[in-house]
């Protein structure tokens, strides 16, 4: 924080016969005293006029897109007639994705629980108060994120490739208990694609943040592949196609 | 700056002072009276860090969010007038709305997109206070309330996909509850605490019906006011602690 006030260089001589006596003069329109020039603007009119712009420029832009593309409404729901396929929401077909890859509970339950248990200890975990305020803490900050985003994204796409080619769940029938197959497996492979890197920090020397960041960006990259992977790749029977060959003219932007 | 005699006879009548009790805002004291005697402005500072107001610092992602459930509320409520909550009477409620209610199937369109555009939106938020650094202290509880905003807003989302009650809506609310029926022990409970019974079926509708429109709604208004309130109280955005010349 600086502290240079606009006037300087003027000495205010102290009146021996008084109690009190000017220490120095801020110009300015508001009170300042014992701050250096905080760099504020009034809320009014600024912060309102950029709100009001938001307003008019989100709406716009849900008017126009509602123009262009109508909500889907699909023939009344029967519970006797099962869709192919049927696709949770898109927020949740990340969900469902990893539901192929694993016992339902560890891909339903457990993997959830731990991502929002691991999102809210966030702030308890990395409670330093270094560079709060800072795009990505800084450019080693900036390059763990670039990193692990492309590690994940290679990582992700190799697992579902992987599993979808050669079913560990198949391949190990017989071969192995079920819970080996849908809970060791899948579960060791993940826990080292989201540990790779944190051993990787943690051997440099990496702080709470640096590791936090690691985390954060496999997760949210993760789930990123996994959502594409579930939402554009996924065709009749949740079966891997190309997006460009699916069959009988699904199309997953219809189902939005 | 001068003002006109009939902007001057207005502000100065006794109907315009009785509904704004500060002068015209060109000077500090009543552009300060002006956030602070309103109670929609009053959730805004007085003044407010340039810093803060960086368009790439925020992206504005928090305010988005918040004019997407405004639009949302505006939409839902029309859409009640007409959406009866019945197995009966839900899909033909929807095809009425679509097809001879003016301006229906544009008021349903804002509804939808709206509704994806906000849950993008939150965990587009969440990505940028997380690699900003702002759930540092002392903003460590507001980024939990954050997780827990999230959290409502997928519930709100997930039970509004139910109501058109079509092939879409039955059968990814069947998977997706599915997924509840797979935790140890309490799973089919769970899953049938959500459904109201083992088939998502009437009681699904009122249930899912309820918590979209009244529940959630209040519970994300209830918990956005913690949120914002904390903001403030924890002196603005993050990036108002970056020292001058750094960031």
């Amino acid at each position: 924080m600086t502290n240079e006030l606009p006037v300087k260089d003027e000495v205010f001589p102290k009146d021996t016969s008084k109690s009190y006596a000017i220490v120095e003069m801020v110009r300015g329109d508001s009170p300042m005293v014992g701050k250096g020039p905080d760099d504020t603007v009034f809320s009014f009119p600024i912060v309102l006029l950029w709100e009001i712009l938001l307003l008019l420029g989100v709406t716009l832009a849900i008017f126009l897109f509602s123009l262009a593309k109508q909500a889907p409404l699909d023939a009344i729901a029967n519970p006797q007639i099962t869709t192919d396929p049927a696709k949770a929401p898109w927020y949740f077909v990340g969900l469902q994705e990893l539901l192929e890859h694993m016992h339902p509970t560890l891909a339903g339950i457990v993997i959830p629980g731990v991502l929002v248990g691991f999102l809210m200890s966030i702030p308890y975990l990395d409670n330093s108060r270094e560079f709060a305020g800072v795009w990505f803490s800084s450019k080693r900050g900036k390059r763990i994120v670039v990193w692990t985003a492309v590690y994940t994204v290679i990582a992700m796409v190799a697992f579902i490739a992987f599993d979808n080619a050669f079913s560990i769940r198949e391949t190990l029938r017989g071969v192995a208990p079920p819970w080996v197959a849908q809970w060791v497996i899948p579960g060791l492979i993940l826990a080292v694609i989201v540990l790779l890197p944190v051993v990787i920090l943690w051997r440099k020397k990496g702080s709470a943040r640096d590791i936090m960041i690691a985390l954060f960006t496999v997760m949210i990259v993760s789930a990123v592949v996994l959502t594409i992977s579930g939402f554009l790749f996924r065709g009749p029977g949740f079966e891997m196609y190309w997006p460009w060959q699916m069959p009988d003219g699904y199309n997953p932007w219809d189902e939005l | 700056m001068a003002q006109s005699k009939l902007v001057k006879g207005l502000t100065h009548s006794r109907v315009w002072r009785s509904l704004f009790r500060h002068g015209w805002p060109d000077n500090p004291l009543d552009r300060s009276l002006t956030m602070t005697s309103n109670i929609f402005f009053h959730l805004h500072p007085v003044k407010v860090s340039r810093k803060s107001l960086r368009w790439q610092y925020s992206f504005g992602l928090g305010v988005v969010a918040t004019i997407l459930y405004g639009v949302l509320i505006f939409t839902g409520v029309l859409l009640m007038f007409y959406y009866v909550p019945s197995v009966e009477r839900a899909y033909p409620s929807m095809k009425e709305i679509q097809l001879s209610v003016p301006l229906g199937q544009f008021t349903r369109n804002m509804h939808r997109w709206a509704a994806h555009g906000m849950v993008l939106v939150v965990i587009l938020h969440m990505v940028r206070v997380f690699y900003t650094g702002a759930y540092k202290p002392p903003r460590q509880f507001n980024w939990v309330i954050g997780v827990i905003l999230l959290l409502f807003t997928l519930g709100a989302s997930f039970t509004g996909y139910l109501l058109p009650w079509d092939q879409l809506s039955f059968w990814a609310i069947t998977v997706g509850t599915n997924i509840a029926s797979y935790a140890p022990g309490a799973g089919p409970v769970m899953r049938e605490i959500l459904l109201g019974g083992t088939e998502v079926g009437q009681d699904t509708l009122i249930r899912f019906y309820t918590l979209h429109i009244a529940l959630l709604p209040l519970s994300l208004a209830l918990v956005v006011s913690l949120h914002l309130w904390r903001v403030r109280k924890d002196g603005g955005l993050a990036a108002t602690e970056v020292p001058d010349g750094e960031g």
